[in-house]
């Protein structure tokens, strides 16, 4: 295969809780190329979460090589840090993390604020976003007034608007039912299929079955690693 | 940053705002007070400073009045009195020596006299004995008739031109022209009136009467009482000049010994510039008092509810930082957020201030501008938002420095 656009070798994350060492993570190395579709699995507090804030630039690791597309993270300052998540990946949410004053259509702009884009040009692109994840028709409305699949789907909209070519989404089903979950992965498959690179949280081997890769966490360390040679499409 | 970015960051501080609107109006108190005295101060003094100017022009910025007595204080007052006064013969001595004046010429003054127009009577009138040539002087502007002529100032004519006061008092809607006014119990017909000269501080100008200085004498006296002249040097320029030569000519007039301090006031417009200051600096003790104590707690209020707001919005901020939202983006929304709260209150105090501005001109028919200056709105406008960015400056910094996965944690 070509370069991976993430190589991490030898991650650890350890959190310092007065004086008390939290190993989330110990000894993780992982590669990740362009166009897959990874779910990462593993039991409550081994360290999924902790993994995907790294591999997303919300969070650096205490020891070890991340190199996102080529470029050593560790050279990064805030700023760049800033750039990457703003313009190279898109977060999907458990919680959806929307804000909850500003309408659909405003959550969606919200990432292009930052790119610096102009206010039509944003609007365009937000509507477009929208009318993709199939909400042309809910966008001036607050996520209070959007149903739980429908706020996924706002923040999923959100997630894609800066067409970043990483998607990840810690456990986006899980707080919704099961077939609302589905209509979610459906929308992922259609991600990969136009070419996106998706890493996927979840602790639903249901879930996880739409992945090509499946790689197992458990106390901080990958405890498997493995090819879905049979994902289910949704 | 960039402009867009910018843009759409102070459409969201203002939305916040609006938002939380009670809290808002309650947290810009303190800076609606400061922007209110600051304002208010600001168009105190500069229509003080506008009174003054008027105040200058009317005694004359070119002009110098020899007299026995000092019109500012500061000086030791039974020295003064002790002056010999100076006699009508001195004055005109005087007149023909002066080289480098435009027009120099005596006047009588009679204070706090009474003159009656029919039954009416008006007291604390000053009576001005001058001579014709007064009407070069900005005093001599009259609005209504004509100064007395050179022939009338000769032979005593029994001639009087009103000051504005006097008119508006005894003549409210008739003509005074023509009219007879009893003054030290001699009827004067009235020629004309001078224009508004007095401001608030200088109402007695325009509670004057001019009459022919040989009149004045008549009635009044030519001795036992000092003799005031007005030197006109022509422009300010001159002043010095003129006052040097004024100096030398009276001091040889009245035989003062060498090495002896003058025993006479070279008096000017700059004595009011003296008095002024005294008020100046009462209004600016008092206002910066006042506003520096406002906008201490108007900043405390601030900063208070723009710690209240970060922590509140703690999540919103991780998702805007998840987002891509740099340091420097997050620190700005904030610091415009407290700067358009401030701006907020300084809106509503320019409001407040109108209103008061315009009644207290208009109850107290001040000579003021009846609006706030625009320039004072510029400095108090930009000193609200320099206020805001203060007080804005620690909670901004803790927001921008805040750790995105901790605030997404956030709940
Ligand atoms: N900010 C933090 N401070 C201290 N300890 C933390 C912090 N975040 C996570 N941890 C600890 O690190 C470990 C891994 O947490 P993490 O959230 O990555 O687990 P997870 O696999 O996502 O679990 P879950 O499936 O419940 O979401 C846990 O023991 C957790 O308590
Ligand atoms: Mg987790």
């Amino acid at each position: 295969m070509n370069t991976p656009i993430i190589n991490i070798e030898h991650i650890a994350r350890v959190y310092d809780m007065g004086g008390e060492k939290v190993h989330a993570l110990r000894d993780v190395s992982l590669n990740i190329y362009p166009n897959e579709y990874i779910a990462i699995m593993g039991p409550s507090g081994s360290g999924k979460s902790t993994l995907m804030n790294i591999l997303g630039c919300l969070d650096t690791p205490s020891s070890g090589i991340y190199n996102f597309k080529g470029l050593d993270v560790k050279q990064m300052d805030d700023n760049d840090l800033a750039e990457i998540r703003n313009r190279e990946i898109g977060f999907v949410f458990q919680t959806f993390n929307l804000l909850p004053r500003a309408t659909a259509l405003k959550n969606v702009e919200l990432p292009l604020v930052y790119s610096g884009i102009s206010r039509s040009t944003r609007r365009e692109m937000a509507i477009t976003t929208l009318t993709e994840v199939g909400l042309g028709d809910r966008m001036l409305h607050k996520p209070n007034e959007l149903s739980g699949g429908q706020r996924q789907r706002v923040a999923v909209a959100r997630a894609l608007v800066t067409k970043p070519s990483i998607i990840l989404a810690d456990e986006p089903t899980g707080n919704l039912d099961t077939k609302t979950g589905i209509e979610i992965m459906h929308l992922f498959q259609e991600l990969w299929k136009r070419g996106n690179t998706i890493i996927l949280v979840t602790h639903e081997e249901d879930i996880a079955r739409h992945a090509h890769r499946i790689v197992r966490i458990r106390d901080g360390e990958v405890e498997s690693d493995t090819t879905n040679s049979n994902p289910v499409y949704a | 940053m960039k402009i867009s970015e910018f843009i759409e960051t102070t459409r969201i501080s203002f939305e916040a705002l609006s938002s939380n609107k009670m809290r808002s109006f309650l947290t810009t108190l303190g800076v609606v007070i400061g922007i209110f005295f600051v304002v208010l101060m600001g168009w105190a003094i500069n229509g003080l400073d506008s009174t003054l100017d008027k105040t200058f022009n009317a005694i004359g910025t070119d002009m110098l009045y020899v007299d026995k007595w000092n019109w500012s204080g500061g000086r030791n007052w039974r020295k003064i009195e002790a002056r010999k006064d100076i006699t009508y013969a001195q004055a005109l001595e005087f007149c023909k020596r002066i080289k480098s004046a435009e027009v120099v010429m005596p006047q009588g003054r009679a204070w706090g006299r009474q003159v009656q127009f029919k039954n009416q009577l008006l007291n604390g009138i000053t009576i001005m004995g001058v001579p014709y040539k007064y009407a070069l002087t900005p005093s001599g502007n009259v609005t209504e008739g004509r100064f007395f002529s050179q022939f009338e100032d000769m032979n005593s004519a029994d001639v009087a031109v009103i000051g504005y006061n006097v008119a508006k008092n005894l003549f409210p809607d008739s003509n005074s022209l023509g009219q007879t006014l009893k003054i030290g119990g001699r009827s004067f017909t009235i020629i004309g009136v001078v224009e508004k000269r007095g401001t608030f501080i200088t109402d007695f100008m325009d509670n004057q009467c001019y009459i022919p200085l040989s009149s004045f004498f008549g009635i009044f006296g030519s001795t036992g009482r000092s003799i005031s002249i007005a030197v006109k040097a022509g422009s300010e320029a001159q002043l010095d000049e003129v006052r040097s030569e004024a100096i030398g000519i009276m001091r040889g007039v009245r035989n003062t010994p060498p090495g002896e301090e003058d025993d006479f006031a070279i008096n000017e417009s700059q004595a009011f510039r003296e008095e002024s200051k005294t008020m100046r600096i009462a209004v600016y003790g008092i206002g910066l008092g006042l506003t520096a104590l406002s906008f201490i707690v108007g900043m405390i209020g601030i900063m208070n509810i723009m710690f209240v707001t970060v922590t509140e919005r703690t999540k919103e901020i991780g998702i805007r930082k998840a987002l891509g939202a740099t340091r420097a983006s997050i620190l700005v929304q904030f610091l415009t957020e407290a700067a358009a709260l401030c701006f907020t209150g300084a809106v509503i105090a320019f409001i407040i201030c109108s209103g008061v501005i315009y009644a207290t001109v208009q109850i107290f028919e001040l000579t003021f501008p009846p609006y706030i200056p625009p320039g004072l709105l510029l400095i108090a406008t930009f000193v609200s938002i320099l206020v805001g960015i203060i007080a804005g400056l620690i909670p901004a910094v803790r927001a921008s420095r805040m750790n995105t996965v901790d605030a997404l944690r956030y709940e």
